[in-house]
């Protein structure tokens, strides 16, 4: 390292800034290729039936019509899909399973024309009863939505944790996790039991789910608005039945995420509708289909804690259902995460959690933002306001008697809390005024500590940093710029290590043929991961340059350092590279090339089979009015915290905290998708409201603390979940404070709010 | 679908002549017939605010817009921003405010943005506030946009003679 780091710690002007403030930032929605047609689906009008028969005879007679997918076009393929478990059909084959559910498709020279042919073709359905939430799902005498047991894995688990494929009914898995003794429950003064409801958002990622598909003779090429290329064109590889090489997936400017994008979305069809036609294909959702894609979990969830006299924490238990939907995709993963996030910040002598995931004939629910610790920590952080003010304490007061210590496992065989975590709480209490808070009718504060484990569990991620001859630095990963900034962090760690200015650092477009492995861009893992991975590979080339350099000038590598291109021994005059280096390799130039690779250590005594890589706390402070008419919560203030341990680019990290801060701040207020029954009453732009500008609360405060415990380079830990996950506790923890009521139920609508005042 | 509609108007400053089916909506013929790419396709309902543009000044989403309508108009997109060798005040504001991230809602902000400081050079908080609630930004949390905007309002009086 140069003795002035130079790259990292600042607010340098993000890398792909001037492509996306000038409109030239390519994303997948922007490719065109000759000859592209373009796809449209059928979707079911039915919540559950029978398919009893599809005929596309009339489609494909239409003139301009070059390919229609049904489920006789399945033959040769594994056609299903999933994470864990493979139950979603590429269209669907004996059953459809919630209003929206894919039945066919066709790739026409136009949408319009695509369009015309879905209503030419002929589908008789026998429709079944159908299973629209938890309760109606778990009854005796539900309908199955599985007859049979799709093919389904449990991943390795290890001390106290375990995962169940089908245990009753209509739950595709469950998660389980036990420490302690159980006994302790006689310890405890006091047990209290309350159940909490949690309403599921949609992502609303800007940019739609899109892939362009180019299939020629055995080379599948796509270009896809997807989070995880590499797991991608595995599952991708497995349901086609071809070799993992014969998949190539490009990866432009992502459009936003938040998690909906990972696997299987619009790619299988594109390529299946490609490979038919002979053509590139073009498959764009609308928002609309977007809505009936994948969704937020839905959640009911009751905790039942144990407390001593004094509010000494003891023991908890809690059971979590989360609403699925329809097909499995990430819920297995999310439900292992919101049982085991359950303890939240806090030291327990007993911990016992469980997690079923439930499905219904509604929009399947996946990953999002949060992933599970959203759910757990609305749950967790209301209650403990509710346990304070139960036993007389203030709730700040309760909470930092019971915060675990810095360095303090989370559970035994994890890893040791890489936060201060009362330090955390101070800083959002002192920011708020909750000290000094004056006591005024129908205005109150409240607090809350978002709580989860980051960095993904087992995830392996590699990385390329190579340096031309006249020092033009390129980093290659697999992290996909999806908005969070990586392209800029990453490019930042290996200006850092090379001793160059940012701007010679290029972040490489992703291209699965030649970009190393990685896993994906998701729990917010692109630094303590991915970020190693790089930082390692740029010390491996930075390790080439100076041997090589050495060599030519007949000394020791250690006695030379590396600036801006230039090799200096002591204090002597630099020694441009350049011309070193083409003295041996010639004038055409040469590439130094390293490699990195970071993956956590699996450890047997860890619970999910390795420890956590680093812990991503947020914390939340919120100043609410509550009109007692109405029900109305105005938020007057609301502030956001997350500790990245050392912000690589402090404007990255910044936007990381406010946007996740005021999706929290949606989905404590008003962001819903709304049922009745098995329908989606609200399943497009207009009607579903996500936060604009003015409903920011009138002071907005993020605060970036840098603690300097990370594990990630420089000290740096990761961003991007931490804040939005407390934002909803602690927003209802303030109309608790104001007006002495709880709601347990999201969001904090004036309905909700109005009846649960005149409830008193 | 056979009867078309010539059209006379201006694209950033380029008259185009053209012509097309009556029910060819602007953001269409904008992305697909002129690679502007840059205007951005998100709901199209007229809501996000991702494919604002410029129509005669007034900052309209192009996706609820016919083609034929703007004939006669002047139409601003984000293509027309910059300035001779780089970037326009609007867009160096958010480039070094870091009032954008995953970029998709960028281009209907910087046109927003450009339209409000034309009306207002010197917007206070709740005004831009108020203009940016007609775009959806689903990744900032806004108040990265709204530093923007202040600092576009500065950085397009400095440019000012
Ligand atoms: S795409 Fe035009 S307003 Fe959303
Ligand atoms: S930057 Fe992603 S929507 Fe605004």
């Amino acid at each position: 390292m140069t003795n002035q780091p130079a790259a990292v710690g600042t607010s340098a002007r993000r890398h792909d800034a001037a492509a996306k403030v000038t409109g030239g930032a390519l994303y997948t929605a922007d490719v065109r290729l000759p000859g592209m047609l373009h796809a449209k689906v059928l979707r079911s009008p039915h919540a559950h039936a029978r398919l009893r028969s599809v005929d596309a005879t009339r489609a494909r007679a239409l003139a301009g019509v070059h390919a229609v997918l049904t489920r006789d076009e399945l033959a040769g393929l594994s056609p299903t899909y999933g994470y864990f478990i493979k139950d979603q059909p590429v269209v669907a084959m004996d059953k459809v399973r919630y209003v929206g559910d894919v039945v066919a498709a066709v790739a026409a020279e136009d949408e319009a024309t695509a369009l015309r042919a879905l209503e030419l073709i002929d589908v008789v359905y026998e429709p079944l009863p159908d299973v629209p939430d938890v309760t109606a799902a778990l009854a005796e005498d539900a309908p199955e939505l599985f007859e049979e047991a799709p093919p389904g894995i449990v991943p390795p688990y290890g001390t106290g944790a375990s995962g169940h494929l089908r245990p009753r009914r209509n739950v595709c898995y469950e998660f389980r996790y036990a420490t302690g003794p159980a006994d302790v429950w006689q310890e405890c003064d006091h047990v209290f039991e309350d159940t909490f409801a949690f309403s599921r958002m949609n992502h609303f990622h800007l940019e739609p789910f899109v892939t362009v598909a180019d299939v020629r003779g055995e080379q599948i090429e796509i270009w896809s608005s997807t989070q995880n290329p590499f797991p991608l064109r595995k599952e991708l590889a497995r349901v086609l039945r071809v070799g993992e090489n014969r998949i190539r997936v490009h990866v432009p400017y992502v459009g936003g995420g938040f998690g909906a994008k990972h696997n299987c979305k619009t790619e299988p069809i594109a390529i299946l509708l490609s490979r038919m036609a002979g053509r590139p294909v073009r498959y764009c959702l609308t928002t609309e289909e977007g809505f009936l894609t994948l969704s937020q979990h839905a959640a009911v969830l009751k905790v039942k804690t144990g407390v001593k006299a004094d509010g000494t924490f003891v023991a908890r238990e809690s059971e979590v259902l989360l609403d699925a939907g329809a097909y499995s995709d990430g819920s297995p993963l999310v439900a292992e995460k919101a049982a085991y996030r359950m303890p939240g910040p806090y030291r327990w002598t007993h911990v016992k959690s469980s997690c079923a995931c439930v499905m219904t004939t509604t929009t399947p629910a996946g990953p999002f933002r949060g992933f599970g610790a959203t759910q757990s920590t609305w749950a967790g952080e209301s209650q403990v306001d509710m346990i304070a003010r139960r036993l007389g304490m203030d709730p700040y007061e309760l909470r930092i008697k019971n915060l675990k210590r810095l360095g303090e496992p989370f559970v035994p065989g994890e890893s040791g809390i890489d936060s201060d975590l009362a330090e955390g709480l101070d800083t959002v209490a002192g920011e708020l005024g909750y000290h000094r808070r004056a006591r005024t009718p129908n205005r109150g504060m409240g607090l809350a500590i978002g709580f989860k484990d980051g960095g993904g569990v087992n995830k392996p991620a590699q990385a390329r940093v190579k340096v031309t001859a006249n020092g033009a630095v390129y980093v290659n990963s697999g992290t996909v710029e999806i908005g969070q900034g990586a392209s800029t962090t990453l490019c930042q760690v290996a200006a850092e290590v090379l001793g160059v200015p940012l701007e010679q650092v290029a972040y490489a477009p992703i291209n699965t043929d030649v970009t190393p492995f990685d896993q994906g861009t998701n729990a917010s893992s692109g630094m303590t991961v991915m970020g190693r991975a790089v930082l390692r590979a740029a010390e491996a080339v930075r390790a080439q340059v100076l041997e090589f350099a050495a060599r030519q000038l007949g000394c020791e590598a250690t006695a030379l350092t590396l600036e801006n291109w230039a090799v200096r021994r002591g204090d002597e005059a630099p020694t441009p590279l350049p011309g070193l280096i083409m003295k041996v390799f010639g004038g055409t130039g040469y590439e130094f090339s390293g490699e990195g690779f970071f993956k956590a250590p699996n450890s047997p005594e860890a619970p999910l089979d390795a420890p956590c890589v680093f812990w991503e706390i947020g914390w939340a402070g919120a100043e609410v009015e509550v009109d007692p008419d109405t029900g109305k919560v105005t938020v007057l203030q609301l502030v956001a915290s997350g500790d990245v341990g050392k912000a690589i680019n402090k404007l990255v990290c910044r936007g990381q905290d406010e946007g996740a801060a005021v999706m929290g701040l949606g989905q404590a207020l008003f962001e819903e998708m709304r049922y009745d029954g098995s329908a989606l009453l609200n399943g497009e732009a207009l009607d579903y409201r996500v936060p604009m500008a003015e409903d920011l609360p009138e002071r907005f405060v993020s605060v970036t603390q840098e603690q300097g415990h990370g594990p990630g380079p420089f000290g740096a830990k990761g961003a991007g979940e931490g804040a939005m996950v407390p934002v909803a506790a602690a927003i209802a923890n303030a109309v608790h404070d104001a007006t002495g009521v709880r709601v347990t139920a999201l969001p904090l609508s004036p309905e909700r709010v109005f009846n649960a005042l005149h409830r008193r | 679908m056979s009867s078309r509609v010539s059209i006379d108007f201006e694209v950033d400053g380029v008259r185009r002549s053209e012509e097309i089916a009556p029910n060819t909506v602007l953001l269409d013929l904008l992305r697909d017939r002129h690679a502007l790419t840059g205007v951005k396709a998100s709901c199209e309902r007229g809501v996000c605010g991702a494919c604002t543009i410029l129509v005669d000044g007034t900052p309209a989403a192009s996706c609820g817009v016919f083609a034929f309508s703007v004939d006669g108009a002047a139409v601003e997109t984000i293509d027309g921003q910059g300035r001779e060798g780089g970037l326009g005040p609007v867009q160096r504001a958010f480039a070094e405010c870091g009032g954008f991230q995953c970029g998709y809602c960028t281009p209907g902000m910087v046109m927003l943005t450009t339209a409000l400081l034309r009306a207002h050079p010197e917007p206070d908080d709740e005004r831009i506030r108020s203009w940016i609630s007609s775009n959806v930004c689903r990744c900032t949390g806004y108040q990265m946009i709204v530093d923007s905007v202040r600092r576009a309002a500065e950085l397009s009086r400095e440019e000012q003679p």
